[in-house]
């Protein structure tokens, strides 16, 4: 279960930080320049705390064919900011243990998750452009 | 107060100064970092002591660093990066010192190679340029950077003159420089802004020659 | 074979999509929109045409995901949605100054007025064959090591930094080149001025 946290007191300003200069390598090592041109139907949000709460759904919800993305290295990390950026960021076992998962899926799942990975980074640019 | 006697018993001897400082170097081997610990007081009885690091690391919750003459080694991919971890001198379990360190802030670059000087004649200047490893990073960049290049006159043992740049060229005008003079150049790198650290070592010396009339230079 | 589609989004104000109108020869492909899955679609406000076919659509732009279909007749050909921030071309940089102080100049222009760019000067003197970079988060760009005794070129452009809107997009044009030397502006620089 993904709790829902409110996110309008994080410290926005670090959180685009650890996005720019670690998450955004993450991503790009999980998509790898795999240009997807198949529509993705993106998610939008609207203001920060928006798009932060919906990075997380996103990033530790589980997905019909994907299965879920909270074992990849840009999710443990998100956990990690929002652990180390938000007040009383619920510390469910910030669970780090987890070990990462390997990367071996199948073609259709790889396909699905990477749908999913480019809303993600949808959703992560427009928090760091939003007003 | 109490100390360490070599077998490990307690006993009211001097105690030992456990203070340690750590440096991280990431992406030095592909995606491994590492991290690097020595005790402050290089005279420190150091046997049966180890270090660990626990605490925003992935999928475990400790590593162990391994011993190498005086320093603690660790070669990994698991740092989080994100938040603090904690950095224990264990004697068997028994924690003897710990801190609480950010791997991204006590980070190490890679030193600058490469060092070049070119004299441009028509504008009479001597452009400097040289490389970085962390151009092909994905972490510390070399937007991450500020490079410290150090120049002097050969015969002026410590007369160095710095310049602090964020890219990796630089122009020195020759009215500045001594005529007929043999110049020495280096440089080093210290991460800048998101990530904080040490000055990298320094890059290899580069040699070059000023001369009064037509401004040739030898390498 | 997929409909190629192009996309500039001219600085949030309007966003330009264009099609390969040869792949579907003899017919006029028809474009709809919205800026929300909710909404309805709307007809192309005002086509691009060439030699009597409609090649693309102009309509005016937000920072949002833009859900489009291109159709043939009634059959949908193409049906996407993209955020429309992946393809910006931020306008050029407006009321671009220079202040001078000893080797080091400082350019500053207008900021637009949203987030996650980059604001880029370029300069050279006389004896550079190639442009030197200087960029910085906001329009307030200081390029140091200069020497008072060259004439320099100096431009200026805004890019979408690829942290904030990835790696299609597309930089402004870049403002008028001005030229400086020794701290005073430049109608033109001399050919190759003998250096004392």
């Amino acid at each position: 279960m993904v709790l829902t946290y409110n996110f309008t007191n994080c410290d926005f300003t670090k959180i685009k930080e650890d996005y720019e200069k670690l998450i955004v390598g993450d991503f790009q090592t999980y998509i790898n320049g795999t240009k997807s041109t198949q529509s993705s139907n993106y998610i939008f949000c609207s203001n920060q705390s928006d798009c932060l709460a919906k990075i997380e759904s996103l990033t530790f919800g589980t997905h019909a064919g994907c299965g879920s993305l909270s074992k990849e290295m840009f999710a443990c990390r998100t956990k990690a900011t929002f652990a180390h950026r938000c007040p009383d960021y619920p510390r469910v076992k910030v669970n780090n243990t987890q070990a990462m998962k390997k990367r071996k899926k199948r073609e259709d799942t790889a396909k699905e998750c990477l749908k999913h990975v480019l809303r993600l980074q949808g959703l992560w640019r427009r928090f760091t452009r939003a007003p | 107060e109490s100390g360490y006697a070599q077998n490990g018993d307690l006993e009211d001897a001097e105690p030992d100064d456990y203070s340690f400082s750590c440096y991280s170097q990431l992406e030095v081997n592909g995606p491994q970092h590492t991290l690097t610990c020595a005790f402050d007081d290089p005279d420190v009885n150091s046997t049966n002591l180890d270090f660990e690091i626990c605490k925003n690391l992935v999928g475990v919750e400790c590593l162990h660093l391994s011993k190498l003459q005086d320093r603690y080694f660790l070669r990994t991919k698991k740092f989080l990066l994100v938040g603090d971890s904690k950095i224990c001198v264990k004697l068997g379990d028994k924690k003897i010192t710990c801190k609480n360190i950010n791997i991204v802030e006590i980070v190490k670059p890679e030193a600058p190679f490469d060092v070049k000087v070119m004299y441009h004649e028509e504008a009479k200047e001597f452009v400097v340029t040289f490389n970085t490893s962390h151009s092909q990073k994905s972490y510390l960049t070399i937007k991450d950077l500020i490079h410290d290049v150090a120049y002097r006159q050969e015969k002026d043992e410590d007369n160095w003159m710095h310049k602090n740049l964020s890219n990796t060229k630089l122009t020195l005008l020759q009215r500045k420089l001594q005529p007929d003079a043999m110049y020495e150049i280096k440089v080093r790198s210290i991460p800048t802004d998101y990530f904080k650290g040490f000055w990298s070592e320094w890059s290899p010396s580069y040699h070059f020659r000023t001369s009064e009339s037509k401004g040739e230079w030898m390498d | 074979e997929e409909l190629q589609v192009q996309m500039i989004c001219f600085n949030f104000e309007t966003v330009q999509v264009t099609w390969n109108a040869s792949q579907y020869p003899g017919t006029n492909l028809t474009f709809f929109y919205k800026f929300s899955p909710e909404e309805e679609y709307s007809p192309c406000p005002r086509y691009t045409v060439d030699q009597g076919h409609a090649t693309g659509c102009l309509l005016g732009a937000k920072d949002a995901i833009l859900y489009f279909s291109i159709r043939d007749g009634s059959r949908p050909v193409l049906t996407m949605d993209q955020w429309v921030s992946e393809y910006l071309k931020p306008s050029s940089p407006e009321d671009v100054r220079f202040s001078w102080h000893q080797e080091a100049v400082t350019v500053v222009c207008t900021n637009l007025s949203y987030n996650g760019l980059l604001y880029e000067v370029q300069y050279r003197s006389t004896f550079d064959t190639a442009w030197q970079s200087k960029e910085e988060k906001s329009c307030h760009v200081t390029v140091d090591g200069l020497d008072a005794e060259k004439c320099y070129s100096f431009r200026a452009r805004i890019k979408a930094s690829e942290v904030s809107y990835g790696s299609a997009t597309h930089p402004s044009d870049w403002s008028e080149t001005a030229l400086w030397q020794g701290g005073q502006p430049r109608d033109r620089c001399p050919e190759k001025e003998p250096l004392s």
